[in-house]
C-alpha cells in the first residue's frame, strides 16, 4: 500500500501570485478552484505528494459579464452562478440547462466553470460540450500574457496549453442560434452523465438549419464535435426522426469509453436519442 | 498553521493541515459530530453545513479556505437546540429511522425553504437531489416538508 | 396518537430518538472517538490468492505515532458460522483482496496508515477462483486446502473442495414427476450480483482493556455475536467481553456478524489505551459483507391444468473467501425458492461455494430477494409455456391452510390466498396510470408473490418496575433505525403494565447487563425480544396485582392495570397508583422486577427432508403481494416505475404508521436492487465501485410513494399476533419489477440488476435463455455424493 499523500495548500490572492507559485512548486503543484475534484484524490487512489495553489479567491477570475456581442464568464464562476445568470440569456439554453442540471445542488455551490474545463481526467463534464456547441474561447495568463484559444482547439491540445499558464475567462459568442442540452445521467438526477448531447443551431428564415454545432461529452475521454451529423443536417428541414435517423448513420465515430458505470458501447448507442432529445427541446423553443 | 473559522456564530481556532476537510474539523477537533462524513465525494449530502448561507458538502471543502465565512452546522440551527419548524415536522411526522442523513437533509432543506416556502413536491425532491436516505424511501420525508403550515399544495 | 380500545398496544407511537437525530446530537458509535483515542488502521491484502512469505512489522513499528501492531500472532482463533473456518488475519495463505494482514495503531490516523505502508510484505501469488464457475471446476485450486481441518460448529452437512457447505432438501420422487408424459418441463437459470448495504454508519468500533477485561463499543446488531467471537479469534474467555452498542447508524444486515471488533481488542489489550477502528467508505465498498451472489438452475415439471407435480433447483451462493453468514444462510432456500408454491415434490441444493473474493454477509431479507426473483420469474415462464395466466397461476398455487412446504411442514391458515384477492381490489380502485398518445416507452406490468419467515430464536428481558411508576426493559436489543426498540417494544410493555410507552425506559445493549439474545435482525426483535419482554412484564404485573389485592382487599381477578393505575375494574378512581403500590412493596418484599425469556418453539418438519439446515421448517411465515407498473424507455433502457403497491402481511400492527415508514424504505431499498445497484467483481477480484459515485443509491427522485395494505390477523406465535415488519418489505421488489420489465420489453430477464445499459442490450438482442454450464440439470451432480 501507498502512504497518505502530503498536500500543501497555498493561497493565491492575484494572478500573478498563482502563476508565481506554479512556477515555483514545480510539477507536483496545481490550482484548486471549487475542490470538488482534487479533495476526492484518494478515492482515485491518487498518492502522489501535491502542493495545491488556491485560486478561487482571486477577483480577476470571478463574475459573469453579459454584452450584446459575448458573455464573459470568470473561470472561478461556480455551477449555480452560472446558471442563475443565463436564465434570460437567448441562445445560450444548452450551457445554462448543463450548469444547473450537473451533479447536485451542493456540488453545484463549489464546482466552477474552469474547474470543469481545466481537469482533463473529468470525462463527464456537462459544461464542456455545452461550451463547445457555443464556441467558447478560452483566455489564459501566463507569463507571456493574456492568450486566447478556441475550446475546440484546447481540447485537442490540453497538455501543450496549460504549464505555465492559468484559465482566467471563457469567452461565448451571442449569435442568434438556439441551444439544448441533452444529458443522460443513469439514475433521475444527481450522478454524472454517461452520455451528453449540446446542440446549438442556427436556422434560417424556412426553418433550415443553416449551420448546427454539436458536441458530444461523457462518450469519449474527451468531448467533441459531431462533425458527421452537423454536415448531414446542415441545410435540412428536419424532423425528429431525421435526426435520428442521420444520428445512427454518424453514431460510428464516437469509440465509446468502457467505465465501471457503463459499458462503451452504451455510451454510443444512446447517442441519437439524446441527439432527438436535443433536437425536440431546441426546435420547441422559439429563442 | 492556524485557521481561524467562524463557527455558529463563535471565533474557533483550527492548529492543523489547512487541507483537513472541515467536516473532519467539526467533528474532531470541535467536537461537533452532527455533519457525517459519509461518503466523502459529496453525493451523499450529509455533511452538508451552511457557508454564508450556501449549502455546501463539508467533505470537499478544506479548512483552509473555510475562513471569513460564517459557517452554520447543525448545531447553530434553532434557539438553545429546539426544533426549527422543518425538525419539528419531520419529528410529528415520525419520518426518521437511522437518522445518520438528517442533519444534512434539514442544512440543505433550511435555506431551500426559506428561498421558497411553498415548494411543490417534485422541487422538494430536486432540493435533495444530493442527498442520499438509505433507510427511509424519502416520500414521508417529503411529506413532512409539505405539511409545515397544513398548506393545501399541488403535487 | 389515539389507543386503539380493542388494544393497547396499538398506536401511531412517534420515535423518542427522533428529536436528537435532527438536531445532530445523536452519538452513534462513529461519534465516539474523543480525542485521545488512538487510531487504528488495517495492512489489507491488494492480490485476490497468493502465500505469504515474510511479514516484518519492526521497521513499521518504530515509526512516529506508532502505539501498536498486531498480526496474525495476536490472534489465534479461528471463529465462523456452521464451520470455523476464519482467522482474524490472513496467517501463512491470503484469500481475498482486501484481507486484513496486521492492524497498526497509533496516535492519528495518517500515522497509523503510514506506519502500514512501511509494513514490509513478501508474497507469492496464488491461482485464484474469483467466479464461482472457476472454483467448482473441476481442476480448481482448493481455496481452503486443510477444510477437512475446521472445528465443525453445527453437524450435519456435506462439505466438500470448494464447497464450504451444502444444505439439501429431498421431498418425494422428483424423477418420477419429471418422468411422466403429462407435463410440461420449465428448465430456468438465474444469476444475480451483489448488493452493498451502504449503512450511513460505517462499521465502527471502540475498544478498551481495563482490568483485564475488554470493553467493545461497537455499531453491530449481534453484541452476543461480538462478545462470543471476539473471544474465539483472540482465544480469551468470553466472559472477559463487555459490548456496549449506542444507537446504529444503519445495519440492514452488515453488521449481523463480527467484523472490526476483534482488531480494535487486540489493539485496545496491546496498548491500554482505547482504541478506534472505522472503516472508510472506499473500505466498506471493497470488503463489505454483501448480499451475495448468486447463480440458479430451477427446474419444474408441470401439469396443463398448472399443478407443480415437481422441482428441482440448485443455488449457488457465493460466500467469498470465508463462509460467514452464507453457510446459514443456504437454510433459507428451502423456505424461500421452496416457498409460495404448492409442490408435489422437491428436491433443492443450496451451496455456499469458496471463491477469491470478499467475503458476503446477510442482508435485509438475505437469499429470499434474489430466490423470490429466480421463482417468480420462473412461475412466469411456466405459466407462458402452459399458456395459463400467470395471476391464475399464481392464485391456484400458492399455499394455503394444511398445504405442504418444501422440507414437508404444514402450513396454517388462508394467507397468500386472501392477500392475492386484496391485490386485486387496490388495482381496482386505481386506474392504470395514464399514458400520453405521443409516449414512446414500453409498459408493463407485474404482481408477484414471496415468503418469507421471521427467525426467532433465543432472548430475554428484565423489567424492573420503578417507584415513580415507570419501568426499566434490560436487554440485548439494539437500535438500528427500524423502531424496535423506541416503539414496538415500549409499546408491549407499557400496555401490559397498564403504563404509558414513555414511562418505559429501555436500556441499550450491554453484555454485562442482559442476557442472551440472538440479535436485531431477520424481523425477529418485536417479536422474539417481544415476547421474552411480555413474560417479565407478566412477572412484574402479577407482583404489583398480588399487592394491590391486598391492599384494596380486593380478589387479583377483579383488578385491572391502565393509565399507570391499579383499579378495581369498572370503578375507575377505587384503586391507587402502580407507584405507590411499588413504594409499598419496596418497603415490604423489595424492588419489584420481573425476567423472560424466549426461543423458538421449533415447528416440525417431515422426518429425513432437510439435510444441513441449521433450521428445518419455519415457525413464523411472512407473506407477500407486490403490484408495480414500469415504463421503459426503448432508446435509453431506462425503467421509470409508475407505481409500486404492497400488501403485507404483518399479523397484528403494533405501529401501522412505522410498518409503513418500513414498507417505504424497504421498496426503495429493492427498487435499488433491482434497478440502480451494481457491484461488480473485476477479473483480478477486487469489487470496482469504490464509493458513491459508482454505486448509484437511489435518490428522492428515482421513487414512488408505495401504496400500502396491512393484512392483518394471520396465525403467529408473536406477541399479540405481530410479527416482524421491517425485513419483508425488500423481498419482492427485484422480482416484480422483473416481471414487469419483461413484460414490456417482450423478452425474458434472468438477470439483475436491471441498469439501463443492461435493459438496453435486453431490447436490441435476441431473446436469450441464460445457461449455467456449472449447474447441471441432471440435480443429483449438483450434490456432494454422500458417501456410505
Amino acid at each position: 500500500m501507498h502512504p497518505p499523500a502530503k498536500r500543501s495548500l497555498h493561497i493565491a490572492r492575484s494572478v500573478t501570485e498563482a502563476l508565481e507559485a506554479r512556477a515555483r512548486l514545480g510539477d507536483n503543484a496545481e490550482f484548486f478552484a471549487g475542490g470538488t475534484w482534487i479533495m476526492r484524490a484518494d478515492r482515485r487512489e491518487e498518492f502522489e505528494d501535491r502542493h495545491y495553489i488556491s485560486i478561487g479567491g482571486i477577483e480577476a477570475l470571478a463574475g459573469i459579464l453579459i454584452s450584446k456581442d459575448d458573455v464573459v464568464i470568470g473561470a472561478s464562476t461556480s455551477h449555480a452562478e452560472l446558471a442563475a445568470a443565463l436564465t434570460e440569456v437567448a441562445g445560450f439554453r444548452a450551457l445554462q440547462v448543463a450548469a444547473e442540471k450537473s451533479a447536485n445542488p451542493a456540488i453545484r455551490n463549489l464546482a466552477t466553470v474552469g474547474g470543469n474545463i481545466c481537469t482533463g481526467g473529468f470525462a463527464a463534464a456537462d459544461l464542456v460540450p455545452a461550451l463547445l456547441c457555443l464556441s467558447a474561447s478560452l483566455e489564459f495568463s501566463g507569463a507571456d500574457g493574456l492568450e486566447r484559444v478556441p475550446l475546440e482547439t484546447f481540447l485537442k491540445t490540453r497538455s501543450a496549453v496549460l504549464p505555465g499558464r492559468i484559465l482566467t475567462r471563457m469567452i461565448v459568442p451571442r449569435r442568434p442560434r438556439r441551444s439544448a442540452h441533452a444529458r443522460l445521467p443513469l439514475k433521475k438526477a444527481g450522478d454524472y452523465p454517461v452520455a451528453i448531447v449540446s446542440a446549438s443551431f442556427a436556422l434560417g428564415e424556412n426553418g433550415a438549419v443553416e449551420d448546427a454545432v454539436i458536441a458530444v461529452g461523457s462518450v469519449e475521454h474527451s468531448a467533441r464535435r459531431w462533425t458527421a451529423l452537423e454536415t448531414a443536417i446542415r441545410g435540412l428541414r428536419p424532423t425528429s426522426a431525421d435526426v435520428v435517423a442521420l444520428a445512427k448513420e454518424t453514431a460510428g465515430e464516437f469509440q465509446g469509453r468502457d467505465g465501471v458505470e457503463a459499458p462503451g458501447w452504451y455510451r454510443v448507442k444512446v447517442l441519437p436519442e439524446l441527439a432527438r432529445r436535443a433536437f425536440e427541446d431546441l426546435a420547441e423553443r422559439k429563442v | 498553521m492556524t485557521v481561524m473559522l467562524r463557527i455558529n456564530g463563535e471565533e474557533r481556532a483550527f492548529y492543523g493541515d489547512p487541507m483537513t476537510p472541515l467536516v473532519d474539523v467539526l467533528r474532531e477537533t470541535l467536537l461537533l459530530t452532527g455533519a457525517k462524513a459519509v461518503c466523502r465525494e459529496g453525493f451523499c449530502g450529509a455533511c452538508t453545513v451552511l457557508i454564508d448561507g450556501v449549502p455546501t458538502p463539508s467533505c470537499l471543502k478544506p479548512a483552509g479556505l473555510s475562513g471569513g465565512a460564517e459557517i452554520t452546522s447543525i448545531e447553530g440551527l434553532g434557539i438553545e437546540g429546539e426544533l426549527t419548524a422543518l425538525q419539528q415536522a419531520l419529528e410529528d411526522n415520525d419520518v426518521v429511522q437511522c437518522g445518520m442523513c438528517f442533519p444534512g437533509m434539514v442544512m440543505t432543506l433550511t435555506p431551500f425553504l426559506a428561498a421558497k416556502p411553498d415548494p411543490t413536491r417534485e422541487e422538494v425532491k430536486q432540493a435533495l437531489v444530493g442527498n442520499i436516505c438509505r433507510c427511509t424511501g424519502y416520500e414521508r420525508i417529503i411529506d413532512a416538508v409539505l405539511s409545515i403550515g397544513n398548506k393545501e399544495r399541488t403535487p | 396518537m389515539t389507543a386503539s380500545i380493542a388494544n393497547p398496544a396499538v398506536m401511531n407511537l412517534a420515535r423518542r430518538d427522533a428529536r436528537d437525530k435532527l438536531r445532530g446530537r445523536t452519538r452513534y458509535t462513529i461519534d465516539h472517538v474523543t480525542p485521545g483515542t488512538l487510531h487504528a488502521f488495517l495492512l489489507r491484502s491488494e492480490v485476490p490468492a497468493a502465500r505469504i512469505l515474510r511479514l516484518d512489522v519492526t521497521k513499521a513499528r518504530a515509526m512516529p505515532g506508532v502505539r501498536a501492531i498486531a498480526t496474525a500472532a495476536d490472534a489465534p482463533g479461528f471463529f465462523g458460522i456452521g464451520i470455523a473456518d476464519h482467522p482474524l488475519f490472513a496467517k501463512d495463505v491470503i484469500r481475498y483482496d482486501g484481507e486484513p494482514i496486521a492492524a497498526v495503531a497509533a496516535e492519528t490516523l495518517q500515522q497509523a496508515q503510514a506506519a502500514a505502508a512501511a509494513i514490509e510484505l513478501e508474497i507469492a501469488p496464488l491461482p485464484a477462483s474469483i467466479t464461482m464457475a472457476q472454483a467448482l471446476a473441476p481442476d480448481a485450486p482448493l481455496i481452503h486446502e486443510n477444510w477437512r481441518d475446521y472445528e465443525i460448529l453445527l453437524e450435519g452437512a456435506a462439505r466438500g473442495g470448494n464447497v464450504a457447505w451444502e444444505a439439501k432438501v429431498m421431498r418425494g420422487d422428483t424423477e418420477a414427476a419429471f418422468a411422466r408424459p403429462d407435463v410440461t418441463i420449465i428448465d430456468s437459470c438465474f444469476s444475480v450480483g451483489r448488493q452493498n448495504h451502504v449503512p450511513f454508519e460505517p462499521r465502527a468500533v471502540v475498544a478498551t482493556y481495563e482490568d483485564g477485561r475488554f470493553h467493545i463499543k461497537t455499531s453491530t446488531q449481534v453484541p452476543w455475536t461480538v462478545r462470543n467471537a471476539t473471544a474465539r479469534a483472540l482465544d480469551v474467555p468470553a466472559s472477559q467481553i463487555r459490548v456496549t452498542v449506542p444507537p446504529v447508524g444503519g445495519a440492514f444486515g452488515l453488521k449481523f456478524d463480527c467484523s472490526l471488533e476483534p482488531f480494535a481488542a487486540v489493539l485496545a489489550r496491546k496498548t491500554g489505551r482505547a482504541v478506534a477502528l472505522v472503516n472508510s467508505r472506499r473500505e466498506e465498498m471493497l470488503t463489505c459483507l454483501c448480499r451475495e451472489n448468486a447463480e440458479i438452475r430451477i427446474r419444474s415439471a408441470v401439469t396443463k391444468e398448472g399443478e407443480i407435480v415437481g422441482r428441482e433447483a440448485t443455488v449457488l451462493m457465493d460466500c467469498g473467501a470465508y463462509g460467514g453468514e452464507q453457510i446459514f444462510l443456504t437454510t433459507m432456500t428451502a423456505h424461500t425458492l421452496g416457498g409460495n408454491y404448492k409442490l408435489g415434490s422437491a428436491r433443492i441444493s443450496s451451496r455456499a461455494v469458496y471463491t477469491n473474493t470478499a467475503p458476503n454477509g446477510a442482508f435485509r431479507a438475505c437469499n429470499g430477494v434474489y430466490n423470490t426473483f429466480a421463482l417468480e420469474r420462473h412461475t412466469d415462464e411456466i405459466a407462458e409455456a402452459i399458456g395459463m395466466h400467470p395471476m391464475e397461476f399464481r392464485r391456484r398455487n400458492v399455499i394455503g391452510d394444511g398445504d405442504l412446504g418444501s422440507t414437508g411442514q404444514v402450513f396454517e391458515g388462508d394467507v397468500l390466498g386472501p392477500m392475492l384477492e386484496k391485490m386485486a381490489a387496490l388495482q381496482a380502485k386505481a386506474p392504470a396510470t395514464p399514458r400520453a398518445p405521443d409516449d414512446r416507452r414500453l409498459f408493463g406490468r407485474a404482481t408477484t408473490v414471496g415468503t418469507w419467515f421471521i427467525f426467532v430464536g433465543p432472548s430475554s428481558a428484565t423489567i424492573n418496575l420503578n417507584t415513580d411508576g415507570s419501568a426499566t426493559l434490560i436487554t440485548s436489543g439494539v437500535e438500528i433505525g427500524s423502531g424496535t426498540m423506541v416503539q414496538s417494544l415500549p409499546q408491549i410493555v407499557a400496555a401490559r403494565l397498564g403504563i404509558r410507552p414513555e414511562d418505559v425506559v429501555v436500556k441499550g445493549a450491554d453484555t454485562d447487563a442482559a442476557g442472551f439474545d440472538l440479535g436485531v435482525g431477520g424481523g425477529r426483535t418485536t417479536v422474539s425480544i417481544g415476547a421474552a419482554s411480555t413474560a417479565a412484564a407478566d412477572e412484574v404485573r402479577k407482583q404489583i396485582l398480588h399487592a394491590a389485592g391486598e391492599l384494596l382487599q380486593t380478589r387479583v381477578e377483579d383488578l385491572e392495570l391502565g393509565a399507570g393505575r391499579v383499579e378495581i375494574r369498572g370503578v375507575k378512581g377505587s384503586g391507587m397508583t402502580i407507584a405507590k403500590v411499588v413504594q409499598h412493596l419496596h418497603g415490604t418484599v423489595g424492588p419489584v422486577a420481573g425476567t423472560g425469556a424466549f426461543t423458538n418453539p421449533g415447528v416440525e418438519a417431515m422426518a429425513g427432508c432437510a439435510m444441513g439446515h441449521f433450521i428445518d421448517a419455519i415457525d413464523i411465515p411472512v407473506f407477500a403481494v407486490h403490484d408495480c407498473e414500469v415504463a421503459v424507455d426503448p432508446d435509453t433502457g431506462h425503467v421509470d416505475v409508475l407505481s409500486y403497491r404492497v400488501v403485507q402481511d404483518v399479523g397484528r400492527a403494533l405501529n401501522p404508521r412505522a410498518i409503513h415508514s418500513q414498507i417505504q424504505g424497504g421498496v426503495v431499498q429493492g427498487l435499488g436492487y433491482a434497478l440502480h445497484e451494481d457491484m461488480s467483481v473485476g477479473p483480478e477480484g477486487r469489487i470496482l465501485q469504490s464509493g458513491f459515485e459508482t454505486y448509484r443509491l437511489p435518490g428522492a427522485l428515482d421513487v414512488v410513494p408505495v401504496e400500502i395494505e396491512l393484512h392483518e390477523g394471520a396465525p403467529s406465535i408473536g406477541p399479540l399476533g405481530t410479527k416482524g415488519a421491517g425485513e419483508v418489505p425488500i423481498l419482492n421488489v427485484g422480482a416484480t419489477i422483473a416481471c414487469a420489465v419483461s413484460r414490456a420489453v417482450g423478452k425474458p430477464i434472468h438477470e439483475l440488476p436491471l441498469t439501463p445499459p443492461k435493459v438496453l442490450d435486453l431490447i436490441l438482442g435476441d431473446p436469450r435463455h441464460l445457461d449455467h454450464p456449472h449447474i447441471s440439470a441432471t440435480w443429483i451432480d449438483n450434490t456432494i455424493p454422500v458417501r456410505a
